[in-house]
């Protein structure tokens, strides 16, 4: 069983009143052979808010993940991190973007404990050992550290890819299905994680089928269909046309 | 400074990682070794029992199954990253796209420089060519050309991992742009093995450290572009 308090590090975000978005798009849109996966996409996410992200299979929830983690580029329109242009800033937004996508993006061959501990010093994690350590118990793998993750079930491989988002100091989180696989006690943890994030500031964006077990640690939902914005709920997401945000490079401290 | 030492640090952790897989997963690295014991016997049969002509033939022969069984390690070292997503995970950690470059090279350099050595071996076994007698200059020149070869092989391999015909673009890719490296390595390793009498070893040489530091340079500047979905 995973522990009941997860460590998340603490983040700072400066002056609250003038953090800027945590993600705002504008007409954000991408192809795949010349078909739109999303088709304008028009958000603003404030700092600090849990959002889920729904629709049916092809909404674009994914496409609109994998453009805010800077794993594509968008064909047309614009987006911004903490007000950090994706395209054009996008070393800096790694820095501050953590994403669970569907593949874990573990080494089968490498035990559960060394796949932490490559990716703590690929994100420069402080602490490296300890944190790496604590990671696993938190997800309740702490038994398993030392197997080849090759041996694991597809429940723990998810286990040990949310482990790893315990290593970043990332201000956006986002989550492409995070329930899939998991038991009931790896829900639970999807949930403990949730508050835990919530609690230091961090912004996280859930692409989901259901809520369900989500409803209560969510401020806001946005639907998509046909890679459209079709419904906005809740609070700190608007689709309002939007000002480009300041260049907050000066005050954002860079590595 | 600190800029350089983190490149580095990254660089050695995926190399690390790299080997640690490679040499878990044993059963690709001695399939590669066999394909290369193979692509020698097989070479072997066709020259013919004339030993004479066996060992003039012998530094072709083993670039030959050094530049062949390099396909096959650098491509396993990027299958690696194409299990379960690693390799769009690798590219969405915050660091330089030339530090990622850097540490499967290294990776690389390392499985190419144990193949061409167990290679070069086995060419003075199975063709009775005297290497001992020119350990050194050998030796110089299997570690440039396993740069090379880690180095051209590095981005070719990131490039055409994600695709389905990976195993028929690869060589297609690689092989043409190897054609300088295996021109002065067999020059070189022919020199070498002659004692050197026409003072041509030098020029190889650098021809083949020339070749290593455009590949070098090429690849960890535009690694990033192969990097993106």
């Amino acid at each position: 069983m995973p522990q009941t308090t997860i460590y998340v590090s603490p983040r700072s975000f400066g002056v609250p009143d003038q953090r800027p978005p945590a993600v705002a798009t504008s007409d954000l849109a991408r192809l795949f052979a010349g078909s739109a996966a999303l088709a304008g996409v028009s958000l603003t996410v404030e700092g600090g808010r849990a959002v889920a992200l729904l629709g049916p299979n092809g909404a674009g929830k994914t496409t609109l993940l994998r453009l805010l983690a800077t794993a594509i580029r968008p064909s047309f329109g614009s987006a911004w991190v903490d007000g950090l242009d994706l395209d054009r800033d996008a070393d800096l937004v790694r820095l501050r973007v953590a994403y669970l996508s569907h593949a874990t993006g573990l080494y089968d061959d490498l035990t559960a404990r060394e796949n932490l501990d490559f990716a703590a010093v690929m994100l420069d994690t402080p602490d490296r050992r300890v944190r790496v350590s604590r990671a696993l118990e938190d997800m309740g793998l702490g038994t398993r550290a030392d197997d080849r993750v090759g041996t694991f079930s597809a429940g723990m491989r998810k286990r040990l890819a949310l482990g790893r988002l315990l290593l970043t100091q990332a201000s956006l989180v986002l989550l492409d299905e995070p329930m899939a696989a998991l038991d009931d006690d790896g829900m639970t943890l999807v949930e403990q994680l949730l508050d835990a994030w919530k609690g230091v500031g961090v912004t996280v964006i859930i692409a989901a089928h259901s809520t369900d077990r989500l409803e209560t640690h969510l401020d806001a939902r946005v639907v998509l269909d046909r890679g459209l914005v079709a419904e906005v709920s809740g609070e700190g997401v608007t689709t309002a046309p939007l000002t480009v945000p300041a260049d907050p490079r000066p005050a954002v401290a860079t590595r | 400074m600190n800029a350089l030492r983190r490149e580095a640090a990254v660089a050695l952790a995926i190399a690390r990682k790299d080997a640690l897989a490679e040499l878990r997963g044993r059963h690709a690295v001695i399939g590669t070794l066999f394909f290369a014991a193979v692509v020698l016997l097989l070479f072997g049969f066709a020259l013919g029992p004339d030993s004479a002509r066996l060992a003039a033939a012998a530094p072709g022969l083993l670039w030959l199954a050094i530049v062949l069984s390099g396909l096959l390690a650098v491509n396993r070292l990027h299958l690696l990253e194409a299990d379960d997503g690693a390799l769009d995970q690798l590219a969405l950690y915050p660091v330089a796209r030339r530090a990622i470059y850097a540490g499967k090279a290294l990776g690389g350099f390392v499985v190419m420089l144990g193949l061409g050595v167990v290679v070069l071996g086995a060419v003075g076994i199975l063709f009775a060519v005297d290497i001992a007698a020119a350990w050194l200059p050998l030796l110089v020149t299997v570690i440039l050309g396993a740069i090379g070869i880690a180095a051209v092989g590095t981005f070719y391999a990131g490039l055409t991992v994600r695709l389905r015909a990976r195993e028929v673009m690869l060589p297609l890719l690689m092989l043409p742009v190897l054609a300088p490296l295996l021109l002065a390595s067999v020059k070189a390793t022919a020199a070498a093995l002659a004692g050197d009498p026409l003072g041509e070893l030098g020029s190889w040489l650098q021809l083949l450290t020339a070749f290593d530091v455009i590949m070098v340079v090429a690849g960890a500047a535009t690694y990033a572009y192969v990097l993106e979905d």
